[in-house]
């Protein structure tokens, strides 16, 4: 088990983090405080949401975006151990 | 059979026995079906083709949060490298889960692929039923089968990862499973 360096945990916990955030959190939120339930019972979408759908999705984004930059870091970075069976 | 599986959260040791004996199993069926998932999507549009994604890159994605980059391929020769790559990953991606082979490659352009459609397809849609689509499962089962490198389990990375060259070239080794 290797330790993390600073950007890594900013890619790792900071990506995951954010989804987390942008899911769980703001799901609780709209649950709790606003609309959790922006369809209607007829399957009309109606748009009342504490927070904007956009503002998600762009949370959601950018916690991938963050992942992702973890992903081709450590690529550039290191050689994983051997694994092979 | 119990493994001791030793990792970390937050900096702290959080290792923990495992029971494995049906892990290899599990993780046989889960690349079976989500390479399937994607063969027939690749396969699909080869047959019925020619496949045409003007539709999604420059109509539906046009007031998404990747709009900006996306619609860029909806027009001209990106138009035309998306109708070949978009069948042509999803084929290669389901081969390659199916015959494990180059596993953490395909999960990582699987994963790739479904980042699109799920912010697209979920945006169109006003998220109508959350945010939480079978779009973000399906990215995260690719994210957990390239996490697991699940390619060695019956799989042709097994044998890729023996060899000569990908113990020579060890950063290939996060191209296979």
């Amino acid at each position: 088990m290797s330790e993390l360096t600073t950007m890594e945990r900013v890619g790792l916990y900071g990506g995951g983090a954010l989804i987390l955030i942008g899911t769980v959190g703001m799901g609780l939120l709209e649950i709790v405080a606003g609309a959790p339930h922006p369809v209607s019972g007829e399957g009309q979408v109606v748009h009342e949401t504490l927070i904007s759908l956009s503002v998600r999705s762009y949370t959601i984004l950018l916690g991938l975006l963050l992942l992702a930059a973890y992903g081709i870091s450590n690529l550039a970075t290191k050689p994983p151990e051997d694994t092979s069976v | 059979m119990v493994t001791n599986i030793q990792t970390q959260l937050l900096g702290r040791d959080v290792s923990f026995p495992v029971e494995e004996s049906r892990f290899a199993y599990w993780l046989v069926v889960l690349r079976m079906i989500v390479g399937w998932w994607f063969l027939h999507a690749g396969l699909d549009k080869f047959l019925a083709w020619p496949f045409d994604a003007s539709w999604f890159v420059g109509g539906a994605a046009a007031q998404t949060s990747l709009g900006p980059v996306v619609t860029l391929f909806s027009d001209g020769i990106l138009l035309s490298f998306t109708n070949i790559m978009v069948p042509l990953g999803q084929t290669l991606i389901g081969l390659g889960l199916i015959v494990g082979a180059l596993t953490r490659l395909a999960a990582f352009f699987g994963a790739f692929l479904m980042t699109f459609f799920y912010f697209i397809n979920g945006e169109t849609g006003g998220w109508a039923h959350g945010v939480i689509t079978g779009d973000l499962l399906g990215l995260l089962i690719f994210a957990m089968i390239a996490t697991l490198g699940a390619g060695r389990v019956l799989g042709v990375d097994a044998y890729l990862a023996k060899t000569s060259f990908v113990r020579d070239h060890p950063r290939l080794r996060y191209f296979i499973g």
